[in-house]
């Protein structure tokens, strides 16, 4: 015989791991906290590239410098998964230059932001050590 | 009815006032020192905000100056809430606040995967009232179920993403060409290493992690294992799944932890 908590919590049991399930086969991260635990669940070819994305910027004056997260508020993932928008609207770009300046009020602007991909050859899951640089976006103020 | 009785096997209420008091007082430092990016996002421009499916339909606000004010009061909410006052109001006051704040992280183009245990955790505590070992023993089941799923449903989601080739993959190389530390950067010479802890990682996940729900004499070697897992991802990775490890502490035996008493009844004339 169950009683009324216990219905409940089987319910709840069942509904959250339901939903998790669900999320797990046709789910994206969207659909968090239900969402796939896909870090690292997409398989690079052995013989691809890799690819690491960095922000770089030219403040007010003149300095070209490596953007960390710390400065932006945006990690370097977050630059990656907003990649495809920057691409198509470098103008997007700005609001780094903003979100640095609110976070960093006493540093010089930056009055260029630019997204930089480095891409490492591998063969047999090794890198080769060569690399080629593009830049994939730019923004000036 | 063996699943019922394992969902509700009782457990110790004090092991609820430990977790209580180690999962609140954890809040404020997630929130103010391991992850204090989550704070930042408050000054990024709201043209970059992404909210997530749970962010369309309760319609948060888009995080702005506001961001500063919600994280003093989650982390006051959290104090509160570790002194075991009010555990029910001041419990379900943390989960909700602390949802929120994980909107706020991850509608920017990335979500992280440390958390699902955590929210389970912080969703279950308010439920356990003084006495009840059932309701605690069913909390403790939540948080066990939500650990070992984080782990297994990570390695079906490789296969899903990645297919059965994943562990032939260079994923691990991936990893350490862009994270890799003293301890891994060496091993891009020998690939061989990361290739084999590919097996390795997908194993565990998908055969050692289920042993957790046995919760036996060997539950502690087993949790113990898992810490050091996780150890060897921040060693060779940086990266740390803090709010999973306080999740699974919930695991071990916490109310039979040898702890100093304070000596308030020694200091009691007889």
């Amino acid at each position: 015989m169950l009683t009324a908590g216990r219905r409940t919590r089987l319910a709840t049991t069942a509904a959250v791991f339901a939903v998790l399930l669900t999320g797990t086969f046709v789910g994206q991260d969207d659909a968090f906290p239900f969402g796939p635990f896909r870090m690292y669940a997409t398989r690079d070819a052995p013989n691809g590239v890799v690819v690491s994305t960095r922000v770089e910027a030219v403040d007010s004056t003149g300095h070209v410098l490596t953007v960390p997260d710390t400065a932006t508020g945006m990690r370097r993932a977050e630059i990656e998964g907003e990649v495809g928008r920057f691409r198509r609207d470098p103008s997007l770009l700005g609001a780094l230059s903003r979100a640095h300046s609110r976070l960093h009020p006493s540093q010089p602007p930056y009055v260029q932001v630019r997204v930089v991909e480095r891409r490492f050859a591998l063969r047999d899951s090794r890198p080769t050590g060569a690399a080629t640089e593009q830049v994939v976006a730019t923004w000036h103020r | 009815m063996a699943p019922v009785s394992w969902l509700f096997q009782p457990v110790p209420v004090a092991r609820i006032a430990i977790l209580r008091v180690v999962a609140y007082l954890f809040v404020p430092v997630d929130v103010l020192l391991t992850t204090p990016w989550v704070a930042r996002h408050g000054s990024v421009p709201g043209e970059l905000y992404q909210p997530l499916l749970i962010g369309r339909l309760l319609h948060p606000p888009t995080p702005g100056g506001w961001v500063p004010w919600l994280e003093v009061v989650l982390v006051a909410a959290a104090l509160a809430a570790a002194t075991g006052r009010l555990p029910r109001a001041l419990g379900l006051l943390v989960a909700g606040l602390y949802l929120e704040w994980m909107v706020i992280a991850f509608s920017y183009g990335k979500v992280d995967h440390d958390r699902f245990a955590f929210l389970v955790l912080l969703a279950v505590l308010p439920t356990v009232g003084k006495r009840s070992e059932e309701a605690a023993g069913w909390a403790i089941s939540m948080i066990t179920l939500a650990v070992v799923a984080t782990y297994f449903l990570s390695a079906l989601a490789k296969l899903r993403f990645g297919g059965l080739g994943w562990v032939d993959g260079a994923t691990l190389t991936r990893a350490v060409v862009r994270r890799g530390t003293w301890l891994s950067s060496p091993l891009l010479h020998r690939t061989v290493v990361l290739h084999a802890f590919q097996y390795v990682l997908i194993s565990v996940e998908l055969f050692v992690s289920p042993l957790l729900l046995l919760r036996n004499r060997l539950t502690p070697l087993l949790v113990s294992g898992f810490y050091l897992f996780h150890l060897m991802t921040f060693l060779t990775i940086s990266i740390v799944f803090l709010p999973h490890c306080v999740a699974l502490l919930a695991l071990l035996p916490l109310e039979r932890m040898p702890v100093r008493r304070l000596p308030a009844r020694a200091a009691v004339p007889a």
